[in-house]
């Protein structure tokens, strides 16, 4: 049995303007044990109303919230064993650090030595130690980051509820923090559900991402299925950069298939279910591709240099839409207008299993 | 800058805006300060007597020259004095209770007409006082209330429960919802959240309403004017009833004091504020 079981959850909102827009239109998720799942989806796809349904602070419509098999959707916040670090922190401006971290324990009326030996030991977890007397507008963005994490682990609770936490730190802090929050959710052994709209940050920390879409769930998977075999345009586009090309099937040949895009530009990809005369949508990644001494003939209109990479945009001879790959730097690295050849593995093309 | 006699006019106009304002107050602390019990424009040496006399430790009472002296009687005025800070402390109380309960309500909870509620609670700061005052004058004959220290309490909860209300739906309107969201995700209960999370965090609004709100009832005249009755007298009422049989010194030193005790407290609320900004 699943931690957290989710069905057919419903949510509807009405706009300002008296339309009613479904934030969440029947969501199936399960949520298993020590499992870091993070929610992806563009602003709007019901990634938080998901996630503030779950630690109570909207209720659904209709369906069901089952925690260990016990149905919490009518419970109120504090009844349930869940607890959240906010996007804004929502840290107590007028108590201090080693107030707010014990926060949970106060309201549950722990001894005071206990509590302030948990505080200790919270703080130290999160490499706060010694900044206990001090006042949230006294710490930096970092920090006042470590204090809500910690704030809302000192509980215990059996599910760690993420607001995309990380969106107001640099990129450096960030990507450490991404880390750091990766092994603390190993040595608590809490399930973590973290909400965001940035894949890079999905594809580092999360055992699976569930991609969202308009209040529904797109795809489920690991982060290496949800990058090498979306399902949809709408993940292959919203995950990574992409090439995407629709070709009509030529023919197939053994396990591969020769086909063609409408500017006449031909590909060779995996045969999979595809029939001669069939239209599909095929992925190609810029890492995919590789400059060769044959393959797709095209000229380089743009490089932009991003350290060892350079990211090259190039104009297939043939036509059609221009397709971005990645090559390593070097003194031999094309320039814009060099003419160059495209080569790639015939089993990298993904071929989408839906428009 | 690139205009020095520009910049020298708006100095100007900046320095004779401020001696507008406070040339009067000014004026009112000097001659507080004057011996001359006649004519208290002419200037003739500096004294205390004046604040004396309104304490009660007035040798002049007892001046063999007998020159006039025209606080007819302390314990009236002192007695006004207690009825003006025991009506201000009691409707600031319950006004600020009213205020931030009613900030807290609109700012939180869903329910129908509230845009209409909100309109309503800002109707008494605007109605002109003289309307309220005989409003509610009207109100408690009506009702068989009798006149008395009650009624001017009544009266001026109903327009100072207004300013503690806009005061703290200001802060409340500037607070992170998170806030309370986070409380209750940590476990407290909603009781539990108002106490340790809500109310600190718009402690200085309710502080700044309450403080504006005392000065505001120790000031007032017209609305208290109208619902006092004839046994209460708060502080307004009284010095008006001196100015009307004619201005004299003990009336400047009266206001020196209440200028004074406007400052501190104004001085008092600051920081407060600054205390909590650390």
């Amino acid at each position: 049995m699943a931690l957290l079981e989710i069905r057919n959850a419903r949510r509807e909102f009405v706009t300002p303007e008296g339309t009613r827009l479904a934030a969440l239109d029947g969501i199936d998720l399960d949520i298993g044990a020590n499992e870091f799942v993070t929610l992806l989806g563009p602003s709007g796809c019901g990634k938080t109303t998901l996630l503030r349904a779950i630690a109570g602070f909207e209720t659904l419509d209709s369906g069901t919230l089952a925690l260990d098999g016990n149905d919490i959707s009518t419970q109120p916040p504090h009844r349930r064993p869940v607890n959240t670090v906010f996007q804004s922190y929502a840290l107590f401006s007028h108590m201090t650090v080693a107030r707010n971290v014990g926060y949970a324990l106060e309201v549950r009326s722990v001894e005071r030595q206990v509590r302030e030996h948990a505080v200790a030991e919270v703080l130290e977890k999160v490499g706060l130690s010694g900044m206990g007397t001090r006042r949230p507008n006294q710490l930096s963005g970092g920090q006042r980051q470590r204090v809500a994490l910690a704030r809302a682990i000192i509980g215990k609770p059996r599910l760690l509820l993420l607001d995309e936490p990380l969106s107001a730190l640099d990129r450096n802090l960030r990507q450490q923090m991404q880390l750091e929050l990766k092994t603390l959710q190993n040595t608590l052994g809490i399930a973590f559900v973290f909400v965001t709209h940035d894949q890079e940050e999905a594809l580092t920390m999360s055992d699976r991402i569930v991609v969202m879409r308009a209040g529904k769930i797109e795809q489920i998977g690991s982060p290496r299925q949800i990058y090498r075999h979306p399902k949809s345009r709408f993940v292959a586009e919203f995950i990574g950069e992409t090439n995407l090309f629709t070709v009509t099937i030529d023919r197939i040949d053994g396990s591969h298939a020769l086909a063609h895009t409408a500017d006449g530009l031909e590909l060779i990809l995996p045969a999979g279910n595809c029939k001669p005369g069939g239209n599909v949508q095929v992925v190609l990644r810029p890492a995919d591709f590789s400059i060769s001494d044959q393959g797709i003939a095209a000229t380089v209109t743009k490089a932009v240099y991003l350290g060892s990479d350079l990211h090259l945009f190039v104009q297939p001879t043939v036509g059609g839409p221009e397709i971005s790959i990645t090559a390593r730097d070097s003194a031999q690295a094309p320039q814009p207008g060099s003419k160059v050849h495209l080569a790639y593995d015939p089993a990298a093309p993904h071929v989408l299993e839906t428009a | 800058m690139r205009n020095p006699l520009g910049w020298a006019a708006l100095t100007l106009f900046s320095l004779v805006f401020f001696l507008f304002i406070y040339a009067p107050l000014l004026v009112i602390i000097g001659y507080s300060f004057n011996s001359n019990p006649v004519n208290m424009m002419q200037w003739e040496h500096f004294t205390f007597d004046w604040y004396r006399g309104l304490l009660g430790l007035g040798e002049r009472a007892a001046d063999p020259n007998n020159r006039a002296v025209y606080v007819e009687s302390t314990e009236k005025m002192l007695a006004a004095l207690r009825t003006s800070l025991m009506v201000a402390g009691l409707s600031t109380t319950i006004s600020t209770v009213i205020g931030t309960a009613t900030a807290i309500a609109l700012a939180r909870y869903r329910f129908r007409a509230k845009g209409f509620y909100n309109g309503f609670l800002m109707l008494p700061m605007m109605m002109p006082d003289i309307v309220l005052g005989i409003g509610l004058l009207i109100f408690f004959v009506t009702v068989g209330i009798h006149l008395s220290m009650l009624t001017i309490i009544i009266g001026h909860c109903t327009f100072l429960s207004s300013y503690v209300f806009i005061i703290v739906q200001a802060r409340i309107a500037g607070l992170d919802p998170a806030l309370e969201e986070a409380s209750a995700d940590l476990g407290a209960s909603e009781w539990v959240t108002l106490r340790k999370v809500l109310l600190p965090q718009l402690a200085p609004g309710i502080l700044g309403g309450a403080l504006l709100a005392f000065v505001i009832s120790m000031d007032d005249l017209v609305i208290t004017y109208f619902v006092a009755g004839t046994d209460n007298t708060t502080l307004p009422v009284f010095i008006f009833g001196m100015v009307r049989r004619g201005v004299k010194p003990e009336i400047n030193a009266i206001a020196t004091l209440m200028i004074l005790t406007s400052v501190l407290i104004a001085a008092l609320g600051l920081w407060l504020r600054s205390r909590k900004a650390d």
